[in-house]
């Protein structure tokens, strides 16, 4: 999500990305995905963050925050958002929380026997 | 005396008197003449050396504008190019963000980088187009916008931030400037020295400065780069050398036109070139504010109370961001109200409907072959 005025189609950004993760590659860890869930720990901030770690720091302050919601705010590609994200979770200053687990299947049978009890009070 | 009269040699000499008098006259006149024309000669030589200079001068002149007029329009071509490819790039940067495609995305968008700022440095020597007009920046972000056009931009590492911005008709060519800066700073070091770059506010505005690890310059290098640097040399496409070298003469066309001052006359700690960026106070601005934040929030934030940060047990509540929680206002306002008549016969229709249904005889399959 940009402001209208950020979303100028003629020029494209002044810092282009490349420069943002000063040309390293993307992290090969699965330590995030679209879901995974971060927030801002209590450490204090360096002063020489990068600007868009600090306003990323600044994004995720307010509670967890998935990290596809973080790239939607910042305007930037997700593999980029997950190299910032890993050098702050690196040092210290990002908690990250892995997605919930999907619901356990439950067995059939007990759902049967449920459907029968309700079906023997009200059927 | 008669004896005198029949000597012939009289006579011949009466003859010849007059004779020799034309003779001696149109010698004389002859030979005035002659001055004369030399005279004139001389002039019209004097003339010609005078405005052979002037002539060369003036070809050279018009020569080079011809030069400059067409590479100017060849480079306008191919900066749109450039800008149009880095648009592209940024949309298959934000829709590839999680491919493994992005990394080469990364590789093309870093080269059309190198190769825009090249065609803006021929332009600028050209008295063309720098480039669109940029939004105010920190001066942290344009020496990283100058960074990433350069080829080995990871070894410039910048050790400082600062607290101001500079204007937007300074963006540009503060950053083309700085970027062919590391372009030589890069080139004349060994291919792993680190280049250093600190931002430092001082009294008359605020100074970048980079250090390389190079082999230095030696004085004519100096004296040519401060020629080109103060704008004492007139800078055109022509007198660029060959190989050409570029790098100081477009900065000091962008220093004199924009007017910030670059000095490359000191040695850096590291043995190099130590080259020096002064900004002067009336192309600073504060940093801009941000915007991203408050500016979403809207009615329903301000309408509820507002929460703390934490829940009872002191865990931090996860707090909507406003712009994800922009959904639609409630439809029953914007829908248009049903009259009675209307929402009377819509239920009427429903009753039919599953009355017919109810009735059909379930032996036919639906279709009716009446």
């Amino acid at each position: 999500m940009t402001a209208p005025e950020e979303q100028e189609p003629e020029s494209a950004g002044l810092v282009r990305p490349y420069v943002i993760t000063n040309g390293r590659g993307l992290p090969d860890t699965d330590q995030f995905n679209l879901i995974t869930l971060v927030t801002a720990s209590e450490q204090r901030r360096a002063p020489t963050l990068d600007p868009e770690k600090r306003s990323l720091l600044d994004l995720c302050s307010g509670g967890y925050l998935s990290v596809a919601e973080i790239a939607g705010h910042m305007g930037l590609p997700i593999g980029i958002v997950k190299v910032l994200l890993s050098d702050l979770s690196s040092d210290g200053y990002l908690v990250t929380r892995a997605p919930a687990p999907p619901a356990q299947l439950v067995d059939v049978s007990l759902l049967q026997e449920v459907l029968d009890g309700l079906q023997a009070r009200f059927g | 005396m008669t004896h005198y009269i029949q000597d012939p040699a009289l006579w011949a000499l009466i003859a010849g008197t007059p004779l020799a008098a034309t003779a001696i006259i149109r010698g004389r006149k002859a030979r005035a003449k002659l001055s004369t024309e030399k005279a004139e000669l001389e002039n019209r030589t004097a003339d010609l050396e005078n405005n052979y200079a002037a002539a060369v001068q003036d070809a050279q002149i018009r020569s080079e504008e011809a030069t400059k007029s067409a590479l100017k329009s060849a480079m306008r071509t191919l900066q749109g190019l450039a800008n149009e490819q880095q648009l592209a790039i940024t949309k298959l940067q934000d829709r590839y963000g999680e491919h493994h495609i992005l990394q080469d995305l990364l590789e093309i968008d870093h080269m059309n980088s190198q190769f825009g700022r090249r065609a803006q440095s021929i332009a600028v020597l050209c008295d063309g187009w720098l480039g669109r007009q940029r939004a105010v920046a920190s001066v942290y972000d344009v020496v990283r916008s100058a960074k990433g056009r350069i080829r080995h931009y990871t070894r410039v590492e910048i050790r400082s931030q600062s607290n101001f911005a500079l204007v937007s008709r300074a963006v540009e060519p503060v950053a083309l400037a700085l970027a062919e800066l590391l372009d030589n700073a890069t080139s004349y070091s060994a291919p792993d020295s680190p280049i250093d770059i600190t931002i430092r506010t001082v009294p008359k505005g605020v100074c970048i400065i980079i250090d390389d690890a190079g082999v230095g310059m030696n004085e004519e290098e100096k004296n040519r780069a401060d020629e080109l640097l103060s704008a004492q040399r007139a800078a055109g496409v022509t007198g660029l050398g060959n190989p050409p070298q570029f790098g100081f003469a477009v900065i000091g066309v962008l220093a004199s036109r924009y007017g910030f001052t670059v000095s490359v006359d000191s040695a850096s700690p590291y043995g190099g070139v130590r080259a020096v960026v002064l900004l002067p106070e009336d192309l600073l601005t504060n940093m801009p504010e941000p915007e991203e934040q408050p500016a979403p929030r809207t009615s329903q934030a301000d309408a509820a109370p507002e929460e703390s940060d934490s829940t009872a047990g002191g865990l931090p509540k996860r707090r909507r961001k406003g712009s994800i929680s922009i959904v639609p206002r409630s439809d029953e306002e914007n829908a248009p109200a049903r009259t009675s008549e209307e929402t009377a016969s819509i239920m009427g229709a429903f009753q039919r409907g599953t009355q017919s249904g109810r009735s059909a005889n379930p032996n036919r399959e639906g279709h009716d072959p009446q």
